[in-house]
Formats: structure tokens, sequence, C-alpha cells
């Protein structure tokens, strides 16, 4: 086949349709921006720990996923098509899959090459905590503390994905019934640690069975404890009910415990 | 001597055209037609490099699969056994986007250890041979292919080529777009990235989306997507303009038959193999071409080969 030589005209030609047609995709993804931008004191997703906010995430995620790959619970998944431009960026759906920090060591941040995931807060932090409980302290072998622990405590209590937040009118607590049985059922995948798990990673929920008076599932099964959820009385009638703190992660363990069939606790993502 | 390797000697006159005597099949005592036959079944190349490319790809599908930490991410960024490595279009975008905002200072050294690790890395096997060695569109492109070829065999559709400098002007125009529109636009459209990511993740609604391009370069234009718009495949190939690997031209054995034209993704890059052409006895190819050793495959007289350059002055 003969190849013929293609001249200045014609790259002048298909060089202008090509400008043009980066035009339309600029403008295309400028009108999505835009039309997102307004949505943006409700944004949907729940991005992993130590998201940088929402527009700058955009700037620098190069949806390589391996956030993805490298979460243990496989609580983090990739946008698809329909999402418009948040396309290929990741998410966690804390209802299938929350993130319960059982890594230990804040993985999807740490190995995220753009830096949307920040880790410099949680490394800043755990090595805050560690200085803290350690000052004073002449030799560390022979005290009670483990700086490990400290610093993976303080670094998990940094995280700020979102917070989450009590549904009245379907919790079963507000409504003074108790939960037996197993909550989500046998066929649920989801796994996660549970605080008073004996061992050290992730055990399905399905194996595991309640039995509360008053079901108080979201405010045990909280990788953060106390801090982030209590189980207390209200002051006007006394009764029990869970009550988030400040200290609330976003993680999403609540609401994926939760029996109720839509889940009468939800995360709400932080705003940026 | 090194410094003569760079130059391609296209602006040089034009050697003398051989005369029959000396061409290949005048030599060996066999009919033209039948010289340039010879290897048409010859699949030598292609084969090792479909092996390596759907190796390599697989690797990146099994490790996320059965949770193995040899090749993690898609082809935008990955790890490979702990070693970041990063796409360099989707790293420049970053760069862009990020150098205007300011964001660039907490760029991780991890992102920069792969840009730098996986530049060096192709550069020496030569820029573009990551197209055709690595690249999952290009595989799927290289067999849609053969529908282009044969609709334009039964003249049901006609040919149309463009400006090789095409590729520039979406190469520029992608990154401008990253800065004004802070967004990382391509990484939406990149139809490598996509595919990849389909691969390892779980396909989505976006496969319509290569479906799409696919469909256009078999319809209107032979590979339109790789000759003309990819700016990964530009980076290659400005990442190339050094490289030592690449393909070396014997202008004594060919026999201007231009069966490697035909085969090529990029043959301009192949425009000594013309009769009355070559300037050289010996031609290199440049930097976009892609190494995928199609043309040493189906030349007759061994014209082609892969070599090292400068491997000789360094011996």
């Amino acid at each position: 086949m003969a190849k013929k030589q293609i001249g200045r005209r014609e790259f002048l030609i298909s060089g202008g349709i090509a400008v043009g047609a980066l035009a339309v995709v600029g403008t295309g993804v400028h009108y999505l921006d835009v039309a997102r931008s307004d949505k943006q004191l409700r944004q949907d997703f729940l991005r992993p720990p130590g998201a940088i906010n929402e527009i700058e995430f955009m700037y620098g995620c190069i949806k390589c996923g391996l956030c993805v790959q490298i979460c243990p619970v496989q609580a983090i998944k990739l946008a698809g098509a329909h999402e418009g431009l948040s396309y290929g960026t990741p998410y966690i759906d804390v209802r299938e899959q929350a993130c319960d920090f059982s890594c230990d060591a804040m993985q999807c941040v740490e190995t995220c090459p753009s830096a949307v995931l920040n880790f410099i807060p949680f490394k800043e932090a755990g090595l805050a905590a560690v200085e803290k409980a350690t000052a004073g302290v002449v030799n560390l072998r022979n005290s009670d503390i483990n700086p490990f622990e400290v610093q993976k405590v303080a670094m998990k209590e940094t995280v700020r994905m979102g917070k989450a937040h009590v549904i009245k009118d379907t919790c079963l607590a507000h409504q003074r019934k108790g939960f037996k049985g197993i909550s989500r059922g046998k066929d649920f995948e989801g796994i996660y640690r549970a605080p008073d798990s004996k061992v050290a990673w992730a055990t399905p929920l399905k194996d595991k069975e309640f039995d509360r008076e008053i079901c108080n599932l979201c405010v045990t099964e909280c990788p953060i404890g106390e801090k982030a959820i209590v189980f207390e009385p209200r002051k006007r009638d006394g009764k029990m009910r869970p009550r988030v703190l400040e200290g609330c992660t976003g993680c999403g363990v609540c609401v994926m415990v939760c029996p109720t069939e839509k889940p009468s606790i939800v995360v709400e993502p932080v705003k940026s | 001597m090194a410094f003569d390797l760079l130059k391609s000697g296209k602006n040089k006159p034009p050697l003398k055209p051989k005369p029959m005597e000396e061409m290949p099949h005048t030599k060996l005592g066999i009919k033209y037609k039948e010289w340039c036959n010879s290897h048409k079944t010859r699949h030598k190349w292609r084969n090792i490099r479909w092996a390596a490319l759907i190796f390599m790809n697989l690797l990146f599908v099994v490790s996320f699969a059965f949770d193995l930490s040899i090749l993690e991410g898609s082809l935008s960024g990955s790890r490979l056994i702990g070693f970041y490595l990063m796409d360099p279009f989707n790293a420049l975008q970053v760069l862009a986007t990020s150098s205007t905002t300011g964001y660039i200072v907490h760029l991780t050294m991890n992102f920069w250890i792969g840009l730098t690790t996986i530049l060096l890395f192709w550069f020496f096997l030569g820029g573009r041979t990551y197209c055709s060695w690595m690249c999952p569109y290009h595989f799927l492109a290289e067999n849609t292919e053969k529908l282009h070829n044969y609709f334009v065999k039964k003249k049901m559709i006609k040919e149309h080529s463009f400006h090789i400098g095409l590729r520039f002007v979406f190469w520029f125009g992608f990154l401008i777009l990253a800065v004004v529109t802070q967004q990382l636009v391509f990484e939406d459209l990149n139809v490598v990235g996509i595919t990849s990511r389909a691969m390892i993740y779980g396909p989505g609604l976006i496969l319509f989306w290569v479906v799409g391009v696919l469909l256009f370069e078999i319809v209107y234009s032979k590979r339109f997507w790789c000759r003309y718009v990819c700016p990964i495949g530009t980076t290659w190939s400005l990442v190339g303009k050094l490289s030592p690997l690449t393909i070396r031209f014997e202008l004594d054995k060919c026999g201007y038959c231009r069966d490697c034209q035909d085969v090529c993704l990029v043959p301009h890059e192949l425009w000594f193999v013309q009769r009355g052409k070559a300037t050289q006895k010996v031609h290199y190819t440049g930097s976009d071409c892609t190494r995928c050793g199609l043309c040493i495959d189906t030349c007759g007289g061994n014209a082609l080969t892969y070599t090292i350059k400068g491997w000789g002055a360094v011996l």
C-alpha cells in the first residue's frame, strides 16, 4: 500500500479537529465539575482514610488501585464509569465492607504513591503519641508500654473519613428492642476484627452470634471504642441509646454490623 | 563515532538503488515473489512478544486475585515486589496540576522513585517498547487491525491516515487540559489504563469506550489511537530518543519488497526500506519504533535485526 506524503495542510486540518475535540472534552469535564461542586456539601463518596479534600483528591489520584490491592479486608473499591469524573477513584461502601483497622498500619495510606491519601498526619500523630507515652520512661524494655501498640491506636484515632449518626426512627435501641442472632444473616460476606476478638485478623461477621437485651452492636463492635461512640441513658427519660462522639473516625463498622434492614446508623463523609 | 549513531541519516543524499545482480533473490537464484513470501509464516518475535505481554498482564491479575505481592496496582501505577513504578504521562499530569496548585511538595518519595525507575527501565529497552511488549490495548488493537486490513482489501472501507505530528497536539493538549480543569482528564479516556483496570479489578461500563475506539480503528483509520493520539506512547517515544536497543537495517540484504512497512505500526520509521531512499548501508529505526519485531519476522532477507546501538563501540 503506497503511503502518500501528508502535507502541512492536512496536518493543520486534523490538528484543528484534535484541538476542537480536546476543547469539547475540557468543557465537558469543566461542566461536570461545576455540576458536581453544587453537591459538594453532600459528597457521596466515603474516601479511604487520609484522603485529602475532594477537590484536591481529583488532582492527584492516578487510579492505580494500589490501595484496593493492599487492603486486607477489601473494603476499598474503584468507582465505575457511571460515577462520571470519579471513575476509577477509590471509595468505601461501609454497609458491604467497612474499614475495620485490622491492618493496624494504615496500609492504604502508606501505599498511595501520589499522596492523595496523605500519610503525614498519621505519622506525626503516631510519633507524638509514642513520645508522650514514653516521656520519663528510662528503660523501655522494663516498662509495660508497647510503643507499637501506642502508635497503632494513635494512628487509627487520627482518621476522619466521616462521622456516623444514628437514625432514630429505625434504631432498635431507640425502640427499646433487643437483638438475638446473626446480625446480617448467614449470607453476608463482610469481615471485621471485633474488639473482643481473640485473633489478630478479621473474621466473618456471620460467624458471630449476638444476644443483647437492648441492641448495642454499633457500640460494642466499634474499633475505636468509647472515644467514638457510647451507650448511655438519655437524660430526658433514661432510655439507653448509642451516642456518637467527636472521636468517630467514620470507619463504618457500626453501619456494617447494624442488624436493621436499612442501617440505622450511617456515615456521612467529611465535608471539605 | 558514538555521536554518528544518533543521527538518522535522512538528510544525506540517497545511495543508488542496487542493480538486479545484487538483489538477494538473484543471489539465491529464486523468483522475486517466492523470495518475498519465504518468511510469511514466521512469527518468532510476535509469539515471544505476545507471551511476554500476556505474562506481564496476567502477573497484575494474579497478584490481585491471589493476593501475591509480585506486581500490584495497574498500568497507571504499580509496585513490582515493593518497588514503585509510575506511568510517566500520568506522572506528568500530576506534576502539571500539582505544580500550579502548590500540591507538588506533598508528592511522596515513592512517586519520584517510581517515575525515575520506570523512565530508566524503558529508556534502556527502547521507550516505545512499552507499547508492543506491555500495553494490553496494543494487543487488542493489533488483533483487530486484521479485520481492518480485511475490510480495506475487500474495498468495503477506505484507509484514512493522518499526520504523525497529531500526537503532539494531543500530548500538549491533555497536559494543558489537566492544568486548566485540575483533573487528570486523560486518565478518564485512557484506553490503556481502562483495559488494565478492567482486567485486574473487574469490567465496567467504561469498557464501551474501549470498544468504541477499537471500532473506530476498524472502520476508519488503522491503529488511530496508537499512531495519532496516545500521549503515553508519545512520552515513551520522547524517552526512547537515545535508547540503545533498536532495530538495525542492512541495505545489502534488503529486496525492496516493503513487506516490513506493511506490517509496521509506524511505517514512517522504516522510510529507508524503499527503493532508492536509504542513504547509508546500515540504518537504525528511530524513537517511534515500538520494537515489536513484526518487520524482523516478515523480512525475507533477514535485513532487519534487533541490536544494541553502540555495543560494538563499547566492546
